[in-house]
């Protein structure tokens, strides 16, 4: 990187990709079979797939983080090799990824710098490089103050930091992996004005998501991606939800459950002005009351990290209440161990599913059981009646579609959404009276996800008490009776779904609350 | 206790202090590169050792002060470019590849010594340098202007090392490669090299503390460091990974020390206390790192070897 | 982790061979009759012109008294300041057959304990101790080398003219404590004006320290030094460097600074090992504990040959050996 100031002259906008025939194989695992990919000048182009289905790697082969076995990448035409993140840049390419890569003690302009040859030498120089970032944040809407430290900025802020760390090189083809994961429908809604603007000068972009509403709102065109093999490439005119979704799953996918009206009971799970700390020791739930009643899903939406997990593990009993209280069935269990809820009828789906929801080197059988194996009818006098426990398992696994080689396969080599299908299995068997359901879709395939969310409803009408905690706005009001928003530990307001949309939820969600109704 | 607090007892405690910190002052430093840019060497003390030694054989065989001081670097960076290859291109556990390299230096000096040497033979280190003007002052000419060059040199390097880390393009590289090392690959820069240099620069640095002690007592001996390389990765620690953190905990150990002596002499501890007033800069060091030290301030990579993509 | 596992194995292998060098000196050459074979442990280098050199001296001039390498055969294990290191070479050594077995730190004593009933036909020595824990196949030696510094206390405190003398010791026991304590005494009997300033650094290795101790000394007022234990070499560089007189022990360290060491105690350990030799030759494996002192001819008053010493200072000095062999002067135990 010769030039001191980037972005100031040289190339035009833009350039013009074709990945063709890129084949990438890790030990056991096909990730890219002969993929074929291209973005034009001024494009916006979405690479669509389930986890697993080779997007990463295909971006990483992009950036010159992984080497292809196979295949040619050719950027105007001619062939080129990309054999490390600094080719990458100098070819114009950038990338936003997933995990921000920013160094959260410098400031916005020294990360912005780093790596880049200063006009003083071996000197830095930060005067010039923040007058440029001030320039780009004009000039894109990308709002950030180039003085301060990266672990003071929001979420959104470090996004953008990001975005100009790639403009600042002279990226003239973006690659966004899951940008939208992370942000209020507000700041998505601010990142795709950026992003348009971009590809109105002339800048390529590839966007990655799964957010099907999104990818049709943002995208010209959209690959998709399945098993590391190329599905096809669509335009999103022509493109469907549900079309989309079949090119994903190979499969019909019913993408909106139906929630039929049901019959609402007493309140199951009572929550009274409750508080916790989070793991730092900073307070993380100030004075949360709700009330869920039976036969209803209360969801809470957030952007993460506003409560809403420490909410739920007091809930579960995996963390201590500082304060308020908490009731099951009418019966305080503030202070009660998570067996004693149990007992009482609650079930708990955690979001770390490996951490806190199941036992990686146990098996799918031990994984099933692992409440229930000391009590009849699979305990007599303290010996396991293993033919009952096999009849029980059989039935659940079969039941609730867990796809697995046996009963005997170890948790930990089943696919994301198959372990939280097992996990669903073990605590839906015992009919709860009530559920606490953290996340329950992240990081699971469309196909699992549809199940899922069945099995939620499927309760619901049993007469489950369901607390339902998303950071997908889409899950949660294809769900919800009603949603409470959670912004720095407190709820901000319980909205109706009849009465809910997205702008309100997601005004809510960024902390502010409603003025006029 | 009166009797310590005249200007002559002051002057010869502090200045004795400022001697006492030296090579500690080296050594820290350069560990201050090497875990700022996240590779932790626990080899200090051996690669101390056999820079003392490379510097005494040398001076000892006429081969004059500044020829042992390069061959104290060169022996430095020798050992550094193997720790580097250890902990970085190998990836080994950092804490114990250290240990192996600490029991390495340890005994190969030894060996080098006896084999080369035999009986221990006096050098002639560098001469007092008085700074102009300066040391003709009242009190603090005398305390902090009449040393040897080494003892200019070590605090001197704190605001060089101050400087490179915080205002050179090369610091921001260190910095971010401590901190968040695969943010750095993602923009090009060569998380290993800087790794490599960094290790190699602290190395060197603790190999010029090694020679700084050896040419001060003019003499070489059997584990003549005695733990010094360990106080110095501590002092890092101490002084949350900032070069004058660093010299300011360099400077309380080597001072504690000296005002003990000094107590000592003065027959102001008395004897029956002695041992315990001994092992006071170790305790005080370890008190000061248990209240003041600023784990936030940790680089956040430091111990962890880098590998891309994984 | 294999990697890891390789690297540190080769490192700790090479750094172990560089380390614990033991050196086979001597050893019979095919003779008829077999050699008595001695070996050694000691905590530091045997040319640390200190403590383990004088057993080492003492044993070489045994070796050559009793006619060299073929009828005398010596090992030597040093730089053993790990005591588990020492306790390891102590066996190795007596089940290699080893006539006699040195433990020549009083740190070691512990160890000797658990491993010479193990080997009741090797016999054993402790040092320096006075103590053979009762055991038949333990010999014990010490020296008494409060006598030595008395009489460099008592010239020390004529030599001054500032009227301060500085001693520097390691920690506050053993052959150390016994040394500073007799230096004191000797000084203050010569002239109870002068002072003695006397500065245990806590250390037996810290040379950096003992140096710094040294000029603390020297800005107290002192003009004669002395001190003991292997860490004293970096002391002696700084009384050089300021001129002021130095005394040393253990060892005749005049080389060390040829024109500032006025004299220094010599231990002569031969006195002791060749009566050890002759009771294990004749059967007797141990019991017995040695003190070498002025008057056996196991210590002894070396003076430095290219120093110039007043002659009625060392007229002062021989006085008060005899004195002391005589009886004539007592020297205080210590305490």
């Amino acid at each position: 990187m010769a030039e001191t100031l980037p972005g100031t002259g040289g190339r035009g906008h833009g350039l013009d990709l074709a990945m063709r025939g890129i084949v990438k194989r890790f030990p056991g695992v096909l990730a890219n079979d002969h993929v074929d990919f291209d973005v034009r000048r001024g494009e916006i182009h979405t690479l669509l797939g389930e986890n697993g289905a080779g997007k990463s790697t295909l971006m990483k082969i992009l950036y010159g983080l992984y080497r292809p076995d196979a295949g040619e990448i050719r950027i105007d035409g001619e062939p080129v090799q990309i054999d490390s993140p600094r080719r990458a840049i100098e070819l114009g390419i950038g990338m936003i990824h997933q995990h921000f890569m920013l160094v959260p003690t410098l400031t916005v302009a020294e990360n912005v710098a780093l790596g880049l040859a200063s006009p003083k030498g071996p000197l830095l120089d930060l005067a010039p490089v923040a007058r440029r970032i001030e320039e780009l944040s004009e000039a894109y809407g990308l709002r950030v103050d180039p003085g301060a430290m990266v672990w003071q900025l929001s979420v959104g802020e470090q996004q953008r930091v990001e975005i100009i760390k790639a403009l600042y090189r002279d990226a003239e083809l973006l690659a966004l992996d899951e940008p939208t994961a992370v942000l209020t429908p507000q700041e998505v809604e601010d990142l795709f004005v950026t992003l348009r603007a971009m590809a109105a000068e002339g800048h390529s972009l590839i966007f990655i998501s799964h957010k099907l509403h999104e990818v049709l709102d943002i995208s010209d065109r959209i690959t998709v991606l399945r098993n590391g093999r190329l599905v096809g490439t669509v335009s999103s005119a022509d493109a469907t939800k549900a079309g989309l979704a079949r090119m994903m799953v190979g499969r019909e996918v019913v993408l909106e459950q139906v929630r039929a009206p049901v019959e609402v009971g007493p309140p199951r799970l009572e929550i009274f002005d409750v508080r916790a700390r989070g793991d730092r020791g900073t307070e993380a739930v100030r004075g949360v009351s709700l009330q869920v009643r039976a036969g209803e899903i209360l969801a809470i939406a957030g952007v993460s990290g506003n409560g809403q997990r420490e909410l739920a593990e007091v809930v579960a009993g995996l963390r201590e209440a500082t304060g308020g209280r908490v009731l099951i069935d009418g019966s305080d269990v503030t202070g009660a161990d998570p067996g004693q809820r149990r007992a009482l009828g609650l079930a708990y789906i955690p979001e770390e599913r490996m951490r806190d929801g199941a036992i990686g080197q146990f098996t799918v059988a031990e994984n099933l059981m692992l409440h229930d194996f000391d009590r009849p009818p699979f305990a007599r006098h303290g010996f396991l009646d293993f033919a009952e426990i096999e009849r029980h398992c059989r039935r659940l696994v079969a039941d609730f579609d867990v796809k697995t080689p046996s009963l005997d396969t170890t948790m930990k080599s089943l696919s994301g959404g198959n372990i939280q299908k097992a996990i669903l299995a073990r605590e839906l068997s015992a009919n709860p009276k009530v559920l606490v359901a953290s996340q329950p879709t992240r990081g699971v395939d469309i196909g699992a996800t549809e199940y899922i969310h069945r099995r939620l409803l499927d309760q619901r009408a049993r007469g489950t008490a369901t607390l339902l905690i998303s950071e997908d706005l889409d899950e949660i009001l294809a769900l919800a009776d009603r949603i409470a928003v959670m912004y720095e530990g407190e709820v901000m307001d319980v909205v109706d779904r009849a009465d809910a949309d997205v702008g309100r939820l997601g005004l809510l969600m960024a902390g502010v609350r409603d003025s006029g109704t | 206790m009166g009797e310590f607090f005249t200007s002559a007892v002051l002057v010869s405690t502090v200045a004795s202090g400022l001697r006492l910190s030296t090579s500690y002052l080296f050594a820290a430093v350069g560990e201050t590169f090497g875990q700022r840019s996240g590779v932790l060497n626990l080899g200090v003390d051996g690669i101390m050792l056999l820079g003392a030694f490379g510097a005494y054989y040398t001076v000892l065989n006429g081969g004059g002060l500044w020829l042992g001081m390069v061959v104290a670097i060169t022996v430095g960076l020798v050992m550094g470019l193997a720790m580097a290859f250890t902990s970085v291109t190998l990836q080994a556990e950092q804490g114990i590849s250290g240990i192996g390299f600490y029991l390495f230096g340890l005994g190969l000096s030894d060996l080098l010594f006896q084999k080369l040497v035999g009986t221990p033979l006096p050098i002639r280190g560098f001469p007092e340098l008085r700074i102009p003007f300066l040391a003709d002052l009242p009190v603090v000419g005398e305390m902090l202007f009449s040393h040897s060059i080494v003892v200019y040199a070590a605090f001197l390097l704190v605001p060089v090392a101050a400087f490179v880390l915080n205002r050179t393009t090369l610091g921001l590289k260190i910095r971010s490669v401590g901190e968040n090392p695969e943010a750095a690959d993602t923009l090009g820069v060569s998380v290993a090299g800087v790794r490599y240099l960094t290790v190699m620069t602290g190395s060197a640095l603790a190999g010029l503390g090694g020679a700084a002690l050896a040419t001060e007592l003019g003499i070489f001996q059997q584990n003549l460091t005695a733990g010094q390389g360990f106080i110095a990765v501590a002092l890092v620690y101490f002084g949350a990974w900032r070069p004058v953190g660093v010299m300011a905990g360099s400077l309380l150990y080597g001072l504690v020390a000296s005002v003990v002596l000094q107590l000592k002499t003065l027959g102001i501890i008395p004897r029956s206390a002695s041992e315990l007033a001994a092992m006071l800069p170790a305790v005080l060091t370890i008190l000061a790192l248990v209240v003041a030290v600023q784990r936030e301030r940790q680089p956040a990579a430091l111990t962890k070897p880098y590998e891309r993509g994984a | 982790m294999r990697k890891l596992i390789v690297v540190v194995a080769a490192l700790a292998l090479v750094a172990a061979a560089c380390g614990g060098a033991g050196d086979e000196a001597g050893g019979g050459e095919g003779a008829a009759e077999q050699p008595f074979r001695i070996a050694v442990v000691a905590p530091s280098a045997i040319n640390d012109l200190a403590f383990s050199q004088s057993i080492y001296d003492g044993l070489v001039a045994i070796q050559e008294e009793m006619g060299g390498p073929t009828k005398v055969e010596l090992a030597v294990t040093d730089g053993t300041f790990v005591v588990e290191d020492a306790a390891a070479a102590i066996r190795d050594y007596a089940a290699q057959g080893y006539d006699l077995v040195i433990a020549h730190g009083s740190q070691y004593g512990t160890s000797l304990q658990e491993i010479a009933p193990d080997f009741p036909d090797v016999s054993f020595a402790w040092g320096t101790a006075g103590d053979t824990f009762g055991l038949p196949n333990v010999f014990a030696y010490e020296a008494a080398s409060n006598q030595g510094g008395y009489v460099m206390g008592v010239m020390a405190a004529a030599l001054s003219e500032s009227g301060v003398v500085g001693i520097i010791g390691p920690i506050e026991v053993g052959d150390a404590k016994l040394y500073v304590d007799g230096f004191a005494a000797g000084v203050k009997a010569q002239d109870p004006t002068v002072d003695v300033t006397i500065n245990y650094t806590g250390s037996f290795s810290d040379v950096a320290l003992a140096a710094e101790a040294a000029r603390a000394a020297i800005g107290a007022g002192a003009d004669v030094l002395t001190g003991t234990a292997q860490m004293v070499v970096g002391a002696v560089g700084v009384a050089q460097e300021e001129g002021v007189l130095w005394f040393g022990t253990q060892a005749d360290q005049t080389q060390l600074a040829p024109e500032i060491v006025v004299a220094s105690q010599v231990y002569h350990w031969e006195v002791v090992l060749r009566d050890m030799i002759d009771l294990i030759q004749q059967g007797t494996l141990g019991g017995e504990a040695y003190v070498i002192d002025l008057a056996n001819g196991g210590e002894e008053i070396a003076f430095n040959p290219g120093f110039d010493l007043p002659a009625d200072v060392k007229q002062l000095g021989q006085d008060t050996i005899q004195g002391i062999i005589d009886g004539s002067i007592v020297v205080p135990a210590g305490g």
